[in-house]
């Protein structure tokens, strides 16, 4: 069953890899600026990120071991586990911020939220898979894949951390878009989605968070609270002009004026110190990469391979533009990571799994064919 | 063993028009991505390179900030090169808003620690609410050792509570020529509006009155800067070279120190006003208002009490008198009076007349102060013993108008110039400025009280200083002249000042002769009324006229002691004098408020100037008699 086919070998997506080590390298050099405490040596956040990253790889390898389609089995036991350890945080959690987002594992502080995007992201494309009867879903068909995407929703915004759940809404609209839909379920989903978005904004917002977005939209009212690490990061990216200001000499970051500089507001801190030639450079090494996930997703030959591929690459594409958006004064802060960029091993840990798969669906694009 | 995928059989192949519709949404998927890549880098051009430049200089203004330092103010000196007003080191204690912006926790703990009122601080950071964030608001000046210490030790307690070194004022001579030096205080808002203090950030200190302020731009240098580059906690990591302060320029005062302090020993207690000018220069050797100014009170800003105190007292201590001060000349003004009717031919030296203790005109009696009269008499005896009714008719028959041409040809009725602010200029009425002003015609009885400077006539001590220079050196008018020279720090002359003469009096200067014999017999006669002033004893001619100001004409309190009139319904005390009488050097004029007699309060104060003028010792004259070694009193004596 196991046997190992060199046409695997053949198919192996070295440019994936090798895009993955390039941007992961990056990351660990900007960590190691971002976390510098000057006296030459790596900080203790470097290092974990550092495991981290060879943790990841061992976990990419792991993945492309089995195949992909393995997953169709698995999800739902997936499913359950995520969301046992959603309200595991939820209830036993530790605080971080007045947010109850992490388990402690003893040796790593789990952020189950993390893993629960790309969780959604499976388990969508198994349901889209397996219930494609070929006449296109219809609402009714609908309401298990919305229930499916609310539980965790609901959890996580109870943690609360508006972010990540609203990123769960965009990974699921995302797929949705993906799949064939009735006309008259379009219509009814349109419809819910405005009337959700005008309550939510009305009761689910909490006061800081709907202070957050409004101080976005006029930056200069409050300078020194919740406009003030937006503004500190159009400081330090516009700071760094055409070729920057030195790798460890970025002053933003290393003045400490940029808040979470190695995990929120990390591309701060490599703008800062590499400048617009730096920014562009790891700008297209970074969509290069999601680019060729649409690849691997339009070359899949099966639909469960595609749709799965799909969604790895809006789950990193969604994340990583809204970060930088964020991080460049074009959205308001909401705590989302950029994707194998920022410290945070469950982020991480989550992207390279994502990423595992992509190289998974790649190397076996011609089996489903025989 | 064949590998097989399991689950998979039913799509095998997708069919083609499945795989159509998913080709187009991947296409569709791309064309977003490469959408938010383009606004991305879009984004990234704006913000790094086309306004790259405002960000980097925000960038450099978040870690470095420019702070000024003080530099130490000039010293001001006699006009010996002796030290009156110098800088010392100070430590105040600053708050940056930035660093901890929680006003309230840092107001109840810094009222705590500096033992100063909250609304005092309060005060404090209010007036600054302009000022950048990381600009230091100052809360407390000179803090003592103890506060200090306290503060130093508890450092890492009180985030934005620094304490800063800074010169301040030392006065070596606490409250000494106060008035004139004036004190220093914060540039308030509306000073900020000002042309002058453009440049004046809130929170700098500038000279509020006096020769602090007249010669402010002198005196306070330039400030330096620091750069300081600080992380977000507001912790120094450390200092960038700026610009050295520059020290300000030394200021030379006209003012005799060991003569200002004997003026105001000699005034100890008593409000008035004590000027000293040299009569051939117009240099001004004292300029005195009691009681002075408590110049310490005012460092760092004075309390609402003390300025409560300093406000409500009936002997004006804010009021500096010698400029401000505007009083009835009284008797003094009998020089202008004497002028007048010796050049208009009204009188001449032998004119006579009749003395019965009053004097009829109109419907009315005017007094001598006299009761039984002074008789038959002469111009000089009537200025020797200041007899009204002589100087009534004079007056009566020069008339109001020729009397003020007078007065204004020996600077009355008019601003000396002197450099400081505030001055006031008296007044000398005329009848046209009765019509202008009171709209009523000139009554001839009027011109009776004019004559002997009561009624309407206003002086300052400075002006009848002056005007003692100026009878005492043969006609001319000398603007009174306060600073002597200007050096930079390293001792560099910047700019000496000469004596600038204002105008002449015109006419015979034997009519001025004639004047100051009358002055010197009021002095050393037996009749004369400033006997108190004589210095006879040790051979030195003094020449002085005495005068009484009425406050109120009070019917009941005339003729009573001086001690059962309320005080503030005293007469005010003058005595102008010059010695020597024979060659004039110095001109002194001494005003008591509500002193009582000129002759009995303000002579002996003029006294006391003169001795420690003509370097008399006091006890050794006492002791040893008139026999004293002293070339200004041989001199004197062989005359």
């Amino acid at each position: 069953m196991f046997r190992f086919d060199r046409r695997l070998l053949h198919n192996f997506d070295w440019c994936m890899l090798g895009i993955v080590l390039v941007i992961a390298a990056l990351g660990l050099v900007n960590l190691y600026s971002s976390s510098y405490i000057g006296n030459g040596a790596g900080s203790t956040v470097f290092y974990k990120q550092l495991y981290f990253f060879i943790t990841g790889f061992i976990i990419i390898f792991a993945i492309i071991s089995v195949d992909y389609s393995y997953l169709l089995k698995l999800n739902y036991p997936l499913y359950t586990l995520v969301i046992f350890l959603l309200l595991l945080s939820l209830f036993s959690g530790g605080r971080v911020a007045g947010a109850q987002r992490w388990i402690n594992l003893g040796f790593f502080n789990l952020q189950p939220s993390e893993p629960a995007k790309l969780m959604l992201v499976i388990t969508l494309a198994s349901y889209y898979f397996r219930k494609d009867s070929g006449n296109g879903f219809s609402f009714k068909e609908m309401l298990a894949p919305i229930g499916l995407f609310l539980l965790p929703f609901i959890l996580i915004y109870k943690q609360p951390d508006l972010g990540t759940a609203l990123m769960l809404g965009a990974i699921f609209v995302s797929m949705t878009l993906f799949i064939n839909l009735r006309r008259s379920t379009i219509i009814i989903l349109s419809l819910l989605c405005i009337i959700v978005a005008a309550v939510g904004w009305k009761y689910m917002l909490k006061p800081y968070q709907r202070q957050r977005v409004e101080t976005f939209f006029n930056q200069e009212s409050d300078p020194q609270k919740s406009g003030y690490q937006i503004r500190q990061s159009k400081i330090a990216v516009g700071s760094g002009l055409m070729l920057g200001k030195g790798y460890l000499k970025g002053t933003q970051g290393h003045l400490h004026f940029l808040p979470e500089r190695h995990t929120d507001f990390a591309f701060s801190v490599w703008a800062e110190e590499w400048g617009f030639a730096g920014s562009l450079f790891f700008l297209v090494c970074y969509f290069f990469m999601i680019l060729w996930g649409v690849n691997i997703g339009i070359s899949s030959r099966d639909k469960f391979g595609m749709l799965l591929a799909f969604g790895i690459v809006c789950l990193i594409f969604w994340q990583a533009t809204i970060n930088l958006l964020m991080v460049m004064g074009f959205l308001p802060v909401v705590g989302i990571p950029l994707p194998l960029f920022s410290y945070g091993g469950s982020s991480l840990l989550t992207t390279m799994a994502g990423l595992g798969i992509l190289i998974n669906i790649k190397m076996r694009r011609f089996q489903g064919n025989k | 063993m064949q590998y097989i995928r399991p689950n998979l059989g039913r799509i095998k192949r997708i069919d083609e028009e499945e795989l159509y519709r998913l080709k187009k949404l991947s296409d569709i998927l791309t064309g977003v991505i490469v959408f938010f890549i383009a606004i991305l880098i879009a984004r990234l051009w704006f913000l790094q390179i086309h306004n790259g430049d405002k960000y980097a200089r925000l960038a450099e203004n978040n870690r470095v900030r420019v702070l000024d330092i003080v530099a130490p103010r000039g010293n001001i000196l006699d006009r010996y090169g002796k030290l009156i007003v110098a800088t010392r080191p100070s430590f105040n204690v600053v708050w940056t808003k930035e660093d901890s912006p929680d006003q309230d926790l840092i107001l109840k703990r810094m009222s705590k620690i500096l033992g100063e009122d909250a609304t005092v601080l309060l005060q404090r950071i209010r007036s600054a609410v302009d000022n950048p964030r990381h600009i230091p608001v100052r809360l407390k000046e000179d803090i003592d050792w103890k506060t200090l210490a306290y503060l130093e030790n508890n450092h890492f307690e009180l985030p934005g509570i620094s304490v800063v070194a800074a010169p301040t004022r030392d006065y070596l001579f606490g409250d000494l020529a106060s008035h004139l030096l004036g004190y220093l205080g914060e540039v308030n808002q509306e000073e900020l509006k000002e042309k002058r203090w453009e440049n004046y950030q809130s929170g700098e200190q500038l000279g509020k009155t006096g020769i602090e302020k007249y010669y402010e731009e002198s005196l306070r240098g330039e400030k330096g800067t620091e750069y300081l580059e600080v992380n977000a906690y507001g912790f120094e990591q450390r200092r960038l070279q700026g610009l050295e302060p520059l020290s300000g320029n030394d200021l030379s005062l006209t003012i005799d120190r060991d003569l200002q302090e004997a003026a105001e020993q000699a005034m100890s207690g008593r409000a008035g006003a004590v000027v000293v000018m040299e009569v051939n220069t117009g240099r001004l050797l004292v300029l005195a208002s009691c009681p002075p100014l408590p110049l310490e009170k005012f460092i760092g800003g004075i309390s609402a009490k003390n300025w409560k105190d300093l406000n409500e007292s009936l002997l004006y201590p804010l009021m500096n008198k010698p400029i401000v001060g505007q009083y009835p000349p009284g008797s003094t003004y009998k020089i202008v009076t004497a002028l007048a009717g010796l050049q208009e031919n009204v009188i001449n030296p032998n004119t006579v007349f009749y003395c019965s203790g009053s004097l009829a005109f109109g419907n009315r009696v005017y007094g001598c102060w006299k009761k039984g009269g002074h008789g038959a008499i002469s111009l000089h005896r009537a200025i020797a013993e200041s007899c009204d009714v002589y100087f009534y008719q004079v007056g009566q028959k020069v008339g109001v108008d020729r009397l003020a041409k007078y007065a204004n040809e020996f600077g009355l009725g008019m601003k000396t110039g002197i450099e400081l602010d505030y001055e006031k200029a008296g007044l000398i009425p005329t009848s046209e400025w009765k019509r202008r002003v009171k709209k009523e015609e000139w009554q001839k009885g009027e011109t009776l009280n004019i004559a002997i400077g009561q009624g309407f006539d206003q002086v300052t001590p400075l002006q009848l200083c002056r005007l003692t220079a100026t009878l005492a050196n043969g006609g001319v008018r000398y603007r009174p002249q306060l600073i002597e020279k200007i050096n930079d720090p390293d001792g560099k002359l910047l700019a000496a000042f000469s004596p600038v003469e204002e105008g002449r009096i015109a006419g015979k200067t034997y009519y001025l002769e004639l004047i100051r014999q009358g002055m010197v017999a009021a002095v050393n006669d037996a009749h004369g009324t400033g006997k108190a002033a004589s210095l006879r004893g040790v051979g030195i001619t003094v020449a002085g006229k005495t005068g009484t100001a009425q406050v109120v004409k009070l019917a009941q309190s005339k003729n009573m002691p001086v001690a059962a009139i309320p005080y503030k319904y005293r007469d005010h005390a003058w005595f102008t004098c010059f010695a020597p009488a024979e060659k004039p050097e110095i001109a002194v004029t001494v005003l008591i408020e509500h002193g009582g007699h000129g002759g009995s309060a303000a002579a002996p104060v003029a006294k006391a100037v003169l001795e420690v003028y003509f370097k008399i010792n006091v006890e050794a004259v006492q002791q040893a008699g008139p026999d004293v070694s002293n070339p200004a009193a041989e001199q004197a004596v062989g005359d």
